[in-house]
C-alpha cells in the first residue's frame, strides 16, 4: 500500500483499503486472543477470552462492512453482539449450576 | 488492496481453532473453542461477500449450537479431565490426511472466481428463467422466495416437517411444556 494522497490517487480507495487492514490486524488480534482460550487454564479464562473473541468479530464485521462497502453485514454484526452475550450466560451459568443452561 | 491478507489471516484462525476443537479432551473446552471457530468462519463468509450466510452462521453456529451441546453434556455424563488434549490417533489422522490431499487436488479444477467460462455464466439460460418469470409464474416478488416456497415448495414443506420433528423430539427430552394446563 503506497501513499495514493502524495500521489494523486484515490481516496475512497485508500480510506477503504486502510479499514480492510484495520480488520486484517483485529483477526491478528484474535490469533492472539486463542493462546488463552486453548491455554486456559480454568473454564472460567476459556469462557472470557470467547467472549473477548466474539465482540472482536463485531469490530472486525464493521470495519469489513465499511472497508467492502456492504451494509448489511452491520446486521451480521449485531446478530453477533446479541448471541455473543447470550452464548456467554449459558455456558456461565452452566459452569456454576451444573444442568441449568437456560 | 485485495481481501487477500485478512483471507489469510482467517485461514490460520480457523484452522487453529479446529484442531484445538478437536485436540481438547475436555468436552466443555471444546464446546467453547468450536464457538470461536464458529466466530471465525462467520467473518470468513463476510469477507467472501455472502451475508446470508454469515447470518446463518452467526445465529445456528454461534447460538443455537453451543446451547444443544451445553445441553447434551448437561443431561449426559463429562468424561474425566486429568489431561488437558486427546492423544493423537496416528492411523486415523494418516487416513483423514490421505482424503483431505485427493479432496484438495479437485479445489485446482474449479472456475477462477468471476470467470467468464464458469457454468452458471456461459449457460445462463436456468437462472435467467428464474429471474425473469418467477413472478410470472408465483406471484411473488422476490426470486429467491419465489423459488423456496413456490417452484420448491414441496421440498420446503418436508424441511419443515422435518425441523418441527426435531424441535419436539428435544422438547420431549428436556421434559419442558410450551403450553401448560391452568
Amino acid at each position: 500500500m503506497s501513499l495514493p494522497l502524495l500521489l494523486g490517487g484515490d481516496l475512497d480507495a485508500f480510506v477503504a483499503d486502510a479499514f480492510l487492514v484495520g480488520a486484517a490486524l483485529f483477526v491478528v488480534l484474535a490469533i492472539a486472543l486463542l493462546y488463552r482460550v486453548v491455554k486456559g487454564p480454568t473454564m472460567q479464562d476459556r469462557v472470557l477470552a470467547v467472549n473477548v473473541l466474539g465482540t472482536n468479530t463485531v469490530v472486525v464485521l464493521a470495519l469489513l462492512s465499511v472497508g467492502l462497502g456492504e451494509e448489511s453485514l452491520l446486521d451480521v454484526a449485531l446478530i453477533y453482539a446479541l448471541l455473543n452475550f447470550l452464548m456467554a450466560v449459558a455456558i456461565s451459568k452452566f459452569t456454576v449450576d451444573r444442568g441449568g443452561v437456560i | 488492496m485485495s481481501p487477500g491478507a485478512i483471507e489469510l489471516v482467517l485461514f490460520a484462525f480457523v484452522l487453529l481453532t479446529a484442531l484445538a476443537t478437536a485436540a481438547f479432551r475436555d468436552v466443555l473446552a471444546a464446546i467453547i473453542v468450536f464457538a470461536a471457530y464458529s466466530l471465525g468462519m462467520a467473518i470468513y463468509y463476510a469477507v467472501l461477500l455472502a451475508p446470508d450466510v454469515a447470518m446463518t452462521e452467526a445465529a445456528i453456529g454461534a447460538g443455537v449450537t453451543t446451547l444443544l451441546l451445553l445441553l447434551t453434556i448437561a443431561k449426559t455424563v463429562r468424561p474425566g479431565r486429568d489431561e488437558i488434549f486427546e492423544s493423537i490417533h496416528w492411523s486415523g489422522l494418516l487416513v483423514v490426511g490421505a482424503f483431505t490431499t485427493v479432496i484438495l487436488v479437485t479445489v485446482t479444477s474449479f472456475p477462477e472466481i468471476g470467470a467468464s467460462d464458469a457454468p452458471i455464466v456461459s449457460n445462463p439460460e436456468v437462472s435467467q428463467y428464474y429471474i425473469e418469470e418467477a413472478y410470472h409464474d408465483t406471484g411473488v416478488e422476490n426470486a429467491v422466495t419465489a423459488v423456496l416456497a413456490g417452484y420448491r415448495g414441496f421440498d420446503t414443506f418436508g424441511e419443515a416437517v422435518v425441523v418441527f420433528a426435531a424441535g419436539v423430539a428435544t422438547m420431549v427430552v428436556l421434559h419442558t411444556e410450551v403450553f401448560t394446563r391452568d
